[in-house]
């Protein structure tokens, strides 16, 4: 379905992509000191991604026009844009939710280890809302998520253990999700994507229906999740600060049709704390420009008529 | 000062039994007037009879009733006819009940998942399920005869739709995010069946199942009534026809009885088998 080339586009490492002219004007900090100036390996590009949706009455609505990003093995990436930008359209196709697409889409799977094979998925999704199975315990919620993969019984208890104790949940294996609290099931959720050891971590607001206080301890924890579990993250969100504390890299979508118009190296450094980063001077100048970016959208999607479809 | 503090103590220990009493009360008033109210009415029934306010001939006395009752249930060539009735009436209930629940849910799955599927079937049951089933009866008995097996044909009809159109709505209105997560996290097929999508429909196939029993106990009785030498219906119509109000009655609590019966297995089942949505 998908064209995937099996680890043959390391030429394929440009970090910049097609941008509208108003994101030139943003290198006044980028690299200042992130300490990234070594090109990562690819893990994923993106080209030429269009999605229309067709109205009732045969109208073409463009939801995605001619996306392209390119996302590095480990790097953080948060997709930020009001609601109605395409962003969830954008996660959906990367997700495998959505086949009516066009454009390309190329995994850099590492396939070239026969042992490897099947035993990672290409990307693993956590969801806004609570998507644990309310019938299954959590290890067996985890285990379902690694159904579709080749693993012996004991590697699937290693992976139950191991990423249950990384979302500080070791002792919850038989505890069913109306147990716990909206935090630990979408901490679940995060375990049972983790333990598929996706080349790509999909997360659609994953902290948007947790209260404030809840919110800030998960961002610190999936701080400490991600570097743990050396992920490769698409993080969706329309929280600007968020976007901020969480990402390497922030990718900011035009309202519909759905458009990258700008990209943003963050440059807090990998041990960044959600603390250390909402109080760097950098802090507040990136993120009243983010939220000019933002505002002008929320203003267009606004004057649509039919903003919401 | 210290005894406003005396005061508060006191208080704080009251308190909980206070609640803990209103709490007992009402657990009272719940027993006593679910009791109380049903041998209220009785007890009007049994004057009204004695005032020959209504007609005894049809509606004798509970009191008459009950001696009645007794007096045949006493005797040990009537208490063989009941339970042999009674047996008739259950083996065609459990084998209908089985056929139609078990058909009922496949088809009702099958077309869930699959689109062909359902725009084979949708309109067929959609159209043919607000016939009154009794209606087909005759023609059932054409194509089963006389027997038992156009009485376990009907129960079987009856408890398939209520069990196809629950399970339907179940597996297309369960959390659509379940569907989401077995697709983005590519699960297997038979996994997904299994594991997911039964499990998902579960609250709403039980509802079937439920409405199916109370159904099933309908046509059984109906059917009997129409066409039958043995059975529970047959019992009551019988007894009906040589007015003998009394073996009537014996008829009607036992399929009363039977009715409650299948609602408290109808509760068993959804503790069972949904213990999460009780949550």
């Amino acid at each position: 379905m998908l064209p995937l080339r099996n680890g043959l586009d390391r030429t394929a490492t440009h970090r910049s992509v097609p941008v509208s002219r108003t994101a030139a004007i943003s290198t006044r900090i980028d690299r200042s000191f992130s300490g990234m100036a070594s090109p990562r390996p690819t893990a994923l590009e993106v080209e030429r991604l269009r999605r229309v949706f067709l109205t009732r009455n045969g109208g073409v609505v463009d939801a995605l026009s001619g996306v392209s990003v390119t996302v590095g093995q480990g790097e953080i990436v948060a997709v930020l844009g009001p609601s109605g930008c395409g962003k969830s359209s954008l996660l959906r196709i990367l997700a495998g939710l959505d086949a009516d697409f066009s454009g390309d889409i190329r995994w850099n799977l590492d396939d070239s280890d026969p042992r490897s094979a099947n035993r990672r998925l290409r990307s693993a999704t956590v969801f806004q809302s609570d998507s644990t199975f309310p019938w299954m315990s959590v290890a067996n919620n985890m285990r379902i998520g690694m159904a579709g993969l080749t693993l012996d019984a004991a590697e699937v208890q290693r992976r139950i253990e191991r990423y249950l104790s990384l979302v500080g949940l070791d002792r919850f294996h038989n505890a069913y999700p109306h147990e716990l609290s909206g935090g630990m099931r979408q901490r679940v959720a995060i375990a049972r994507a983790l333990a598929t050891e996706p080349l790509l971590l999909l997360m659609d607001e994953p902290l948007a229906a947790l209260d404030a206080q809840t919110r800030l301890v998960m961002q610190e924890e999936l701080l400490r999740i991600w570097r743990e579990a050396h992920s490769t993250v698409v993080y969706v969100t329309h929280d600007i600060g968020e976007a901020l504390v969480l990402a390497d890299r922030v990718v900011v979508m035009s309202a519909r049709p759905g458009r990258i118009k700008a990209i943003r190296d963050v440059p807090f450094g990998a041990n960044r704390s959600v603390m250390q980063v909402r109080s760097a001077p950098e802090f507040g100048a990136l993120e009243s420009e983010l939220w000019g970016l933002v505002a002008e959208e929320v203003g267009q999607s606004l004057a649509k008529p039919n903003g919401e479809a | 000062m210290s005894n406003a503090i005396v005061i508060s103590e006191r208080e704080a220990v009251s308190l909980p039994q206070k609640i803990m009493k209103a709490r007992r009360l009402r657990t009272v008033k719940q027993i006593v007037l679910g009791i109380g109210f049903p041998l209220f009415l009785l007890l009007l029934w049994e004057l009204a009879a004695r005032a020959g306010v209504i007609d005894q001939r049809f509606f004798p006395a509970p009191s008459r009733i009950a001696a009645g009752m007794a007096a045949l249930l006493s005797d040990p060539g009537e208490r063989e006819r009941l339970l042999f009735d009674i047996g008739a009436t259950y083996h065609r209930l459990a084998l209908g009940y089985v056929i139609g629940s078990v058909l009922g849910v496949v088809t009702g799955v099958t077309m869930g998942l699959s689109t062909n599927a359902r725009f084979a079937l949708g309109p067929l049951v959609n159209a043919t399920f607000p016939t009154p089933k009794l209606a087909i009866f005759p023609l059932l008995i054409v194509m089963f005869g006389l027997g038992d097996a156009s009485k376990v044909a009907l129960i079987a009809f009856g408890v398939f739709y209520m069990t196809c159109l629950s399970t339907l709505s179940g597996v297309l209105y369960s959390n659509p995010l379940h569907h989401d997560v077995a697709t983005a996290f590519r699960i297997p097929a038979w996994t997904r069946w299994s594991r997911i999508v039964v499990p998902a429909a579960l609250p709403s196939i039980v509802t079937g199942l439920k409405l199916g029993l109370g159904q099933a106990l309908i046509l059984v009785v109906s059917a009997e009534f129409v066409a039958a030498d043995r059975g529970l219906g047959q019992f009551i119509w019988d007894s009906w026809q040589v007015l003998d109000v009394s073996r009537m009655f014996v008829g009607l609590v036992v399929v009363a009885l039977t009715g409650g019966a299948a609602v408290l297995i109808g509760e068993i089942m959804e503790r069972r088998l949904i213990p999460w949505s009780t949550h």
